[in-house]
């Protein structure tokens, strides 16, 4: 592959990795805000409004982030991606541009209403406002996946004389259900974060003693949506997404096994090390039959290895299948500590068990570990293709951008990102060491 | 069908031109308007509630631009791809700087914040500016269809000219919009209203120059435009002698929309016309795919009609009280 092409992956997954951080703090937290707002306003409970304002401030630190650091994402499909641009802008600009029309715009004026205009406007519009951020962060979300999704499996489009997609159906694009399965998964994974964010804030509060009126009802409201999202990570949309690849991108779930040859009744490997150059795994510990059924609903059904495919056709093995299993191994982790929090929830003992407390607390960063690996699964495993099936990656980059002009403002983005990360760090930690107890300043 | 997607577009721009100018114009004038640290809090409040609004019409007008001109949008943007990485890292400054200078009441800090949002407004205004120069003055075209210029190419004296104009222009607006935002007794707002006795002679000394000198570089042939040019003249006379605040931005908006209308009626129905001008470029017709356009009209003209209707409440319900 080009050089150019190499400096241009590396450049946008440096920066959608980065960036994809701070949405899943947006996706993940507006839910608590609505509900917190709604409850607060219905029930003229002063407690709800103050934990829906201070978590509105930590959501509005990783809104601000997310935006900064989101441009480039849309920009880098013209300035590094010209000629996938060109060739199906038309298809992958629509879903774009109506994410800008449809979302930002409800997610941006809204917040600025919530945080700015509680004292201009009446409860329930303040009610309403706050619910409408959750809509349009994850309207937001919908638009981004719908685009990622015709890009694994294009729908509602034709070949054109002149080598172009032209996308005759916008309905087919937005309502495949590639798409809905894609973004019902991707909403669960940001609702899970969001739920271990806020048992973990609460937990750090009770195990430090601070801000006790909030402690307890963080870790219980986390506990529960985090039990119900990790099972629903798994079943049904996990499992969905599987059946999907399964069925439009084959070679992927072979990269996603480290199935290197065609098996009836195929295993899961629970564990093991792809060997690429001996086409096997090293050290594998298997689940027979399991990956026949979970792809066919058949024990027996055989299963494509990768060496059914042209080499030329086949995705990365190595990060295809880490990626997957890490996300796979967390997301398991995550039903067992979250069903293991509800349980002594509801027995009560939750507040004084601190063990688990520790553990709610120490988990914090680990669905974001499990995103961005789901992400990795899909994006890497896609190759070599930038749309399956139409486009190479190898020739979508712009042949204008030259590799060293990539890697020189490579460099500049991880500058500002290095800075933007421990600004953002900084803020939060002082955030969550002023907590909902402190008061609101007047700005 | 491709006009109707060009006036939407340019229409957009146009909007983003009119509420962002005052953010740009505000960061690109507060140094020097604002003296104690509550005026320089006072001009950030002023634009608190609207800067990220405003911003995203930018992002969504480069979406819509994506989806009805896809050759033009990987034309332009791999062609401009040093200057328009050095505008996100300037966004990213920008946007910054309005959202943490509050979060500390230290002086370093807030000094910090106050001269990072002066400086990257001011370079982000002279950067869009040498950007349209740039498009109405032409662009070499590659074999690809792509732009292929050296960073030189972009740094001429015209571009330049029409950078600083831009500078000047957003600066006038950004003063008449932080006096109407300001109760008319403050200091602050007397500042304001110097700043536009100041700048108004310049804006209206480099507009009659930067007019010649783009008549020179890409002749117009639309006859009916030079409306567009009575427009700006006749509303910047109402802006210096405008009776209220509000008058004065109204008419500072209406000169930036003649502006606008001067820049893509120049153009039009070229989106990139190629160096030098009157050597064709990349026009509506050959940038757009004609099967995907009605569907994302139709989508993207619903979505910035509800825009329109729910952004005009949200904005009266918080513009009810002064800063």
């Amino acid at each position: 592959m080009d050089s150019a092409v190499i400096a241009d992956r590396i450049q946008f997954a440096f920066t959608v990795m980065f960036h994809y951080l701070f949405p899943i703090g947006t996706m993940g937290l507006a839910p608590f805000i609505a509900w917190y707002t709604v409850k607060g306003t219905r029930q003229n409970d002063e407690a709800a409004i103050r934990t829906a304002r201070f978590w509105a401030k930590i959501f509005t630190i990783n809104f601000a982030v997310g935006v900064v650091t989101g441009i480039p994402m849309e920009f880098q499909f013209g300035t590094n991606w010209a000629n996938f641009s060109s060739v199906a802008g038309s298809a992958v600009g629509q879903p774009l541009a109506l994410e800008g029309v449809y979302a930002f715009f409800l997610e941006s004026i809204f917040l600025g209403i919530f945080i700015y205009g509680r004292s201009h406007v009446s409860k329930g519009f303040y009610a309403f406002s706050a619910v409408a951020v959750w809509a349009g962060a994850w309207i937001s979300g919908f638009f981004i996946v719908a685009t990622d999704a015709w890009m694994q499996h294009p729908v509602g489009y034709a070949m054109l004389a002149n080598g172009k997609i032209a996308l005759t159906s916008l309905p087919a694009l937005l309502l495949s259900p590639f798409a809905w399965w894609q973004f019902a998964h991707v909403m669960t994974g940001a609702l899970l974060t969001g739920a271990f964010i806020v048992a973990g804030l609460g937990a750090y509060y009770l195990l430090g003693n601070r801000q006790t009126a909030f402690g307890v009802p963080f870790v219980r409201a986390g506990v529960i949506v985090g039990a119900i999202a990790s099972l629903i990570a798994i079943f049904p949309t996990g499992d969905r997404n599987s059946v999907n690849v399964t069925r439009y991108q084959p070679a992927k779930l072979a990269g996603m096994e480290g199935l290197f040859h065609s098996k009836r009744g195929a295993p899961i490997a629970i564990f093991g090390m792809p060997d690429v150059k001996h086409q096997k795994l090293i050290d594998p510990v298997y689940v027979p039959d399991a990956l026949s059924f979970l792809a066919y609903g058949n024990f027996r059904a055989n299963v494509k290895g990768l060496a059914e495919y042209p080499a030329d056709e086949r995705p990365p093995v190595d990060l295809t299948y880490y990626a997957y299993h890490v996300m796979v191994g967390l997301g398991t982790i995550f039903v067992a500590i979250m069903l293991t929090a509800a349980l002594l929830l509801s027995l009560g003992r939750l507040p004084r068990a601190r063990w688990m407390l520790w553990i709610l607390m120490l988990a914090m960063p680990f669905p974001y570990i499990a995103n961005e690996a789901g992400w990795m699964v899909t994006e890497v495993g896609r190759q070599p293709w930038i749309v399956y099936g139409l486009i190479r990656t190898a020739d979508a980059a712009s042949p204008n951008v030259a590799a060293g002009e990539t890697v020189f403002t490579t460099i500049g983005f991880a500058g500002m990102y290095f800075i933007i990360g421990l600004l953002f760090m900084i803020l939060i930690l002082r955030q969550i060491a002023l907590g909902p107890e402190a008061p609101e300043r007047a700005e | 069908m491709n006009t109707a997607a060009f006036v939407l577009l340019a229409g957009m721009l146009c909007a983003y031109v009119i509420l962002d100018g005052y953010d740009l114009g505000v960061g690109t004038l507060h140094l020097f308007i604002a003296r104690t640290d509550q005026e320089r809090a006072a001009s950030f409040a002023t634009i608190g509630p609207f800067w990220s609004g405003n911003e995203v019409v930018l992002i969504a007008a480069a979406g819509t631009l994506f989806a009805f001109f896809p050759q033009a949008y990987a034309a332009s943007f791999s062609g401009f791809y040093l200057p328009f990485m050095v505008a996100l890292w300037l966004l990213m400054v920008r946007g910054l700087s309005i959202e943490l200078r509050g979060h500390f009441r230290d002086a370093l800090w807030r000094g910090f914040w106050d001269a990072g949002f002066g400086i990257s407004s001011f370079l982000l205004t002279l950067l869009m500016g040498v950007t349209i120069g740039n498009l109405l003055r032409g662009l070499p075209m590659g074999p690809h269809g792509y732009f292929s210029g050296t960073f030189t190419f972009l740094l001429n004296p015209y571009a330049l000219g029409v950078g600083i104009f831009s500078v000047i222009a957003l600066a006038l607006h950004g003063a008449a919009f932080v006096r109407w935002r300001v109760s008319a007794d403050s200091e602050l707002g007397a500042r304001a209203h110097n700043a536009i006795v100041v700048l108004w002679p310049i804006t209206l000394v480099a507009y009659a120059g930067i007019t010649a000198a783009t008549m020179i570089v890409h002749p117009v042939h639309i006859s009916a435009l030079w409306l567009a040019p009575c427009l700006g003249v006749a509303s910047l006379i109402a802006a210096r002698f405008a009776r209220s605040p509000a008058l004065c931005l109204t008419a500072t908006s209406v000169f930036l929309l003649a502006l606008m209308v001067s820049a893509a009626g120049t153009l039009y129905p070229y989106l990139l016309p190629s160096f030098p001008i009157g050597s064709g470029g990349l026009d509506i017709a050959a940038a757009s795919t004609p099967a995907s356009l009605p569907s994302a009209f139709v989508a993207i003209a619903i979505g910035l009609g509800a825009v329109l209707l729910y952004a005009t409440l949200a904005a009266r319900r918080v513009l009810s009280r002064k800063v």
